[in-house]
């Protein structure tokens, strides 16, 4: 992570607060990045009631294979758009392979199936791309940048301006499309959609597909900060489990808060603990949350049917 | 126009229908009563595809559909406006309305000025939905969503509309208000497959009717012939 | 004993004789080491079976309780110089507490954010005990030395007689309690969570229960491996440990301790399956012919989708061509463990104990254990004419002022009425009219908006159904919630738990000294089902029933619990004329005995032919009460329900 830049930025910093301060932005801004992957978990529940779990696997592969591209000298805004491919190809692949047939049979027997597969590409991107961790380049400046007092830098604001870009966009997508709605209408009522002429099994191929390239996305902006190797994986899908769990599987604008909230949590909680409690406060933000209110915090209640 | 033929379909193990044969021709209203539990509402679910029938067949128009997806079969023109109604709570009116020709609409953009004409219709027979056009379909009243069932089903032009229950959990003059519109569109040509609690109702406005026992079809007739019999009254109308 | 235990437990003994003789026999450190792991795997597995298997939950903190038993034992031993019984003890009390704690919130979760939050756990544990330096050495690991037992230091064959020997007292343990009520309890939960509330059985609390027990023993495997080691390092594998796990419970064949164990010995050889190129072709080879032979036969008898028959064929067939092209199998362990797994979850979800089981069962033919001569009804249903403090015709159960809305809609609106004890009270009304909900709230699957409900006067709990089906109050559901994977016998005997004294205990249970109880529990269920007339399909899962005797069977259960108040929720629901005109006596029957009945109905004949009062409801509202007779004619419910008549 960028514990680096936060080394800096603490001894530049002669105050406490500000460090502080200082602190909560970079954590907030990675944490979009949490809640970025956990919009994705949000994308494939919201038609299914499924979610990937391998889905740290899929931000991983499309990172290295982002990476791959650029290092044949393909041009960076050429990459995004492959790389989100790639993402939205994979998803797909997820869907059929370890999805499809546990819905079909009403089990939960994809949650086994979404591991097995994320175990295997991890497996295959250690053999392909190695163990080590590589640097990503990127044509965004990392100079940074003083506002209010606070230093960022153009690459962790390119963070705030993807994840909202296409946050954004899907939301677009599902509010003025009618093929939007269609995928609302099968998230309220699978049945009644069918009715309507809407294929579920297409909407569902299309929810992981979204996901696919939202992780897609989440890979290629979070590399140019933290280097791209097999560890990132499960690094990141925990933090994007407990924004999704302590936010709840219905809304957008909860994992936004949630993960800007864990990221500056976790950011201040490896200055004050040390760096190796960084997972802590996320994983114990989850328990509790649990233990509370088990539908999420910004999740609805549901009536229990006879 | 919608022939059903030995029809068998069930939940798991359990077989709710044990073949049951009707049809219903172009232009008729055809209701189908029974008690609770004897199988109507699985008929209805076999016929759309909600399930899939382990025997049997279905041909709308002349064309088998019994194994398709429920949603190609709807995209083949068969509505249906199922039991409790099952609008899309979330979802606005006019959403609901607008999905509910989601066969016949472009999926992107420019669907909104296709859909005007058919919006309208429906909202000069649901004078009220017009009212509630922004409105979450999940706050209506039940009588309203059930009048946005019912729009939406005929939003999509089709060949045949199945409704399920209409006057379920409604009050009385609201169920009044219910047979009048299928009165309506009776008038209009619509064939129409009424599976309904209240046998009495369902039957002043249908050209034939089907009693259904424990999955099967006991007794067929018209309604005047319905009415004379015994078994029937016994148990349905007296 | 008839021919069946001495097969099952006939075989049981010979696998135990013959692992215990091994070591004896062979003379070989590496051996004994395998058959050490295989014990403490099969301990380990055993646990993770509880939670995957028989409460259908996805655990991925098994890893975590292994790593965090085998830390406890290391501290005993080198901070506290504890002895071994001391280090296994602690180690299992600190995987039960951890794994109790862990459930409390995490299993009122479903499926996927169940498996979340284990897997957070997991990640936690790592996280601490990697960080507590001072507690656990850290990154420089722990190392001891196996303390003496009774001052005489164990040699490595007698620890692996050691292991072994708690490896047989977990399994007799184990096998003793699914056996009984809670294997039923468990069984019941996972085909109806709500019935099984509704049984006064708890769900919850079993699931807690169940989960801390296997999280128990992943503690004490824990401990054994580190007696086993002397040495441990932090958890950096603990993920894959988690999928590795998952995939011997898998493999292995989930709900049976066979199943279990057969997955440990595959845990404990996979490392040398990776590590010796020719057995893994061998063994990659043979389950590619599997899957094929597999894939052939599904699709030729259509018991197999098309993906479910592929899917294997080409996980397998990529490690068999995997198995030549790659240069080192241990780089590609993880693709390798994804994909048996993936062939086995996709192609043999039962597991390989499954497949053995029914293949055993076609040749062998083993036979049922006789069931014991039934009980007398009066002894299971007493009588209840007085005795009771409330007299025939006072009021038993009240509500007042009763709401329930759905976000806007009313569905129960200020409802008060009273049902007098004795009497069957009927109440009818148009679909929709809030009969169903009045019941649920009544009997605590909800909760009341406003207003209360009174059951001799006291307040019954509220959203609880559990807390009110030991009020005394039972109820049957008008969408059969049976549980269906049991038989109808196994579905009396879930309702009658809690009647008898040793089976409550968990340690009597446990130990196997609840036998006795179990046969008259049988006895018991038996009597039950001859008065509904079910006594000849006693062993018929619940699911292959006919319609109607699901229907019987529902009120047998219901009846089981001895209540106060019987709530039928549509019991002539579907039912063909005879089986109505049964139903009827059924009820009737019931009610002789003293039952006081609320029945919700929409045949006009059961209704007017059983109950002494009726209340109609519409729109969640009461709009009439009497007798049958005085409501058919009253004029709100002619309008608003029964029709204008022809």
């Amino acid at each position: 992570m960028n514990t680096a830049s936060i080394a800096t930025a603490a001894i530049l910093t002669p105050a406490l607060t500000p460090i502080l301060t200082q602190l909560a932005v970079s954590g907030a801004l990675i944490g979009l990045v949490y809640a970025l992957i956990a919009y994705g978990f949000q994308l494939t529940f919201a038609t299914s009631k499924s979610i990937n779990f391998g889905q740290g696997e899929l931000v991983m592969v499309s990172a290295f294979f982002s990476l791959t591209l650029i290092t044949w000298g393909v041009p960076y805004w050429l990459v995004v758009p492959a790389g989100l491919l790639f993402g939205a190809a994979l998803g797909l692949f997820v869907e059929r392979a370890a999805v499809r047939l546990a819905l079909e049979q009403k089990g939960e027997g994809w949650i086994l199936l979404t591991i097995i597969l994320g175990l295997f590409l991890n497996s295959v991107a250690e053999n392909v791309w190695g163990r080590d961790d590589h640097p990503f380049p990127t044509p965004i400046s990392s100079n940074a940048l003083h506002v209010f007092g606070v230093t960022v830098t153009p690459v962790e604001l390119s963070v705030a301006v993807g994840v909202f870009a296409v946050m954004g966009l899907v939301e677009l997508f599902k509010r003025k499309t009618l093929l939007g709605k269609a995928f609302e209408a099968i998230s309220a009522d699978r049945d009644a959609g069918e009715l309507m002429g809407i294929s579920a099994t297409h909407t569902v191929m299309l929810s992981y597909a979204l996901s696919g390239m939202v992780a897609a996305l989440a890979g290629i902006l979070v590399s140019p900060i933290t280097t791209v190797g097999p560890t990132m994986a499960s690094a990141l899908i925990l933090k994007a489990f407990s924004v999704a769990v302590v936010a709840g599987l219905e809304s957008g604008f909860g994992v936004v808060v949630i993960g800007m909230f864990l990221g500056a949590l976790e950011s201040i909680a490896s200055y004050q603990l040390g760096s190796g409690w960084r997972e802590a406060p996320g994983l114990v933000l989850l328990i509790l949350a649990l233990a509370v209110r088990p539908t999420g915090v910004f999740g609805k209640a549901t009536i229990r049917k006879v | 126009m919608l022939v059903v033929t030995d029809l068998h379909a069930g939940y798991g193990a359990s077989e709710v229908l044990d073949g049951a044969t009707l049809s219903v021709k172009a232009g008729t209203v055809v209701a189908l009563i029974g008690a609770n539990g004897a199988g109507k509402t699985t008929t209805m679910r076999a016929i759309s595809g909600l399930i899939r029938p382990s025997q049997g067949t279905v041909t709308l128009d002349g064309a088998p559909v019994h194994q398709l997806p429920a949603s190609r079969i709807a995209r083949l023109g068969l509505a249906h406006a199922p039991e409790g109604r099952k609008v899309f709570g979330p979802l606005s009116v006019e959403d609901n309305l607008l999905l509910g020709a989601y066969r016949l609409l472009p999926h992107f953009f420019g669907f909104r000025r296709r859909a005007a004409g058919d919006l309208e219709r429906v909202y000069a027979l649901f004078p009220r939905l017009r009212d509630r056009r922004q409105q979450q379909a999940g706050t209506l009243s039940g009588g309203e969503q059930q009048m946005l069932a019912i729009g939406r089903a005929l939003m999509a032009r089709p060949k045949v509309m199945l409704l399920d229950e209409p006057s379920m959990g409604l009050a009385p003059v609201i169920v009044q208000e219910v047979f009048r519109t299928i009165e309506r569109l009776k008038q209009e040509g619509m064939t129409m497959l009424l599976v309904e609690q209240f046998a009495q109702a369902a039957l002043a406005v249908a050209d034939y009717g089907y009693v259904m026992e424990r999955g099967r079809i006991a007794v067929e007739g018209t309604p005047a012939e319905l009415r004379k019999n015994d078994k029937v009254i016994a148990a349905y109308l007296g | 004993m008839g021919k069946r235990l001495v097969i099952l437990r006939g075989a049981e003994l010979a696998m135990f004789a013959l692992l215990v003789a091994v070591p004896v026999a062979v003379r070989n450190p590496y051996v004994l080491g395998l058959l050490t792991l295989l014990a403490i795997y099969g301990v380990l597995l055993i646990g993770l079976d509880i939670s995957v298997g028989y409460l259908g939950q996805v655990n991925l903190a098994q890893a975590a309780f292994l790593g965090l038993g085998a830390y406890t034992a290391g501290i005993v031993i080198v901070r506290l110089h504890g002895g071994i019984g001391l280090a296994c003890g602690a180690a299992t009390v600190v995987g039960l507490l951890l794994g109790a704690l862990l459930a409390l919130p995490s299993l009122r979760l479903e499926g996927p954010q169940f498996a979340l939050a284990t897997l957070s756990f997991t990640a936690l544990s790592a996280t601490a005990l990697n960080e507590m330096e001072w507690l656990t050495g850290g990154a420089q690991g722990l190392s001891l030395v196996r303390p003496p037992l009774f001052g005489h230091a164990l040699s490595a064959r007698e620890f692996y007689w050691l292991c072994m020997l708690l490896l047989a007292l977990v399994w007799m343990a184990l096998r003793n309690l699914l056996a009984g009520q809670w294997g039923r309890a468990f069984g019941a939960l996972r085909d109806s969570p709500i019935a099984t509330d509704a049984m006064g059985v708890g769900t919850y609390r079993h699931k807690v229960a169940g989960f801390a027990l296997g999280s128990g023993l992943g503690g004490l495997a824990g401990a054994l491996y580190a007696l086993d080691f002397q040495y441990l390092q932090p958890l950096t594998y603990v993920y894959e440990l988690t999928v590795v796990l998952l995939m011997g419970v898998v493999l292995g064949g989930r709900k049976s301790l066979w199943g279990a164990f057969v997955g440990a010995s595959l845990v404990a050889l996979l490392p040398n399956l990776l590590s010796n190129r020719l057995l893994f072709e061998v063994i990659s080879g043979l389950g590619f012919v599997f899957a094929i032979v597999s894939a052939v036969r599904g699709l030729r008898h259509k018991t197999m989708s098309r993906f479910q028959a592929v899917a294997p064929v080409i996980a397998t067939g990529m490690l068999v061509v995997g198995g030549f092209v790659v240069a080192n199998t241990e780089d590609w362990r993880k693709a390798i463990f994804a994909l048996m797994l993936f062939s086995v979850v996709v192609g043999l979800p039962e597991g390989l104990m499954g497949f053995a089981a029914q293949f055993f069962s076609r040749i062998l033919h083993i036979p049922p254990q006789p069931l014991p001569e039934m009980s007398a009804l009066e002894t299971v249903l007493p009588a209840r004419r007085e005795g009771g403090s409330t007299e025939a015709g006072a009021p038993l159960l009240e509500l007042r002022n009763l709401r329930r809305y759905f976000g806007g809609v009313k569905a129960v609106d200020s409802v008060s009425m009273a049902v007098r004890a004795g009497q069957v009270h009927g109440l009818i009304g148009p679909n929709g009219s809030g009969k169903s909900t009045l019941v649920n709230v009544v009997s605590g699957l909800y909760a009341p908006t406003a207003g209360e409900v009174l059951l001799r006067g006291r307040p019954l709990p509220r959203g609880s159904l559990f807390d009110t089906a030991r009020a005394g109050v039972a109820r049957t559901f008008q969408n059969l919630q049976l549980f269906s994977g049991l038989t109808a016998l196994e579905n009396v005997m879930v309702a009658l738990r809690g009647a008898y004294p040793r089976s409550r205990s968990l340690l009597l249970v446990l130990l196997g000294l609840a036998h006795r109880e179990e046969r008259r529990a049988q006895a018991d269920a038996l009597a039950l089902l001859d008065f509904v007339g079910l006594r000849d399909q006693a062993l018929t899962p619940a699911r292959d029933l006919p319609y109607g005797a699901q229907r019987f069977l529902e009120i047998a259960r219901a009846v089981a619990r001895k209540p106060e108040v019987l709530i039928l929720d549509e019991p002539a629901a579907g039912l063909s004329q005879p089986d109505i005109v049964r139903q009827m006596e059924i009820i009737k029957r019931v009610h002789e005995r003293g039952v006081t009945i609320i029945l919700i109905e929409h045949h006009m004949d059961v209704v007017s032919g059983l109950c002494d009062v009726v209340t109609v409801l519409d729109e969640g509202k009461v709009i009439a009460e009497g007798s049958p007779v005085e409501v058919k004619r009253h004029p709100a419910v002619i309008a608003a329900y029964l029709g204008a008549g022809p």
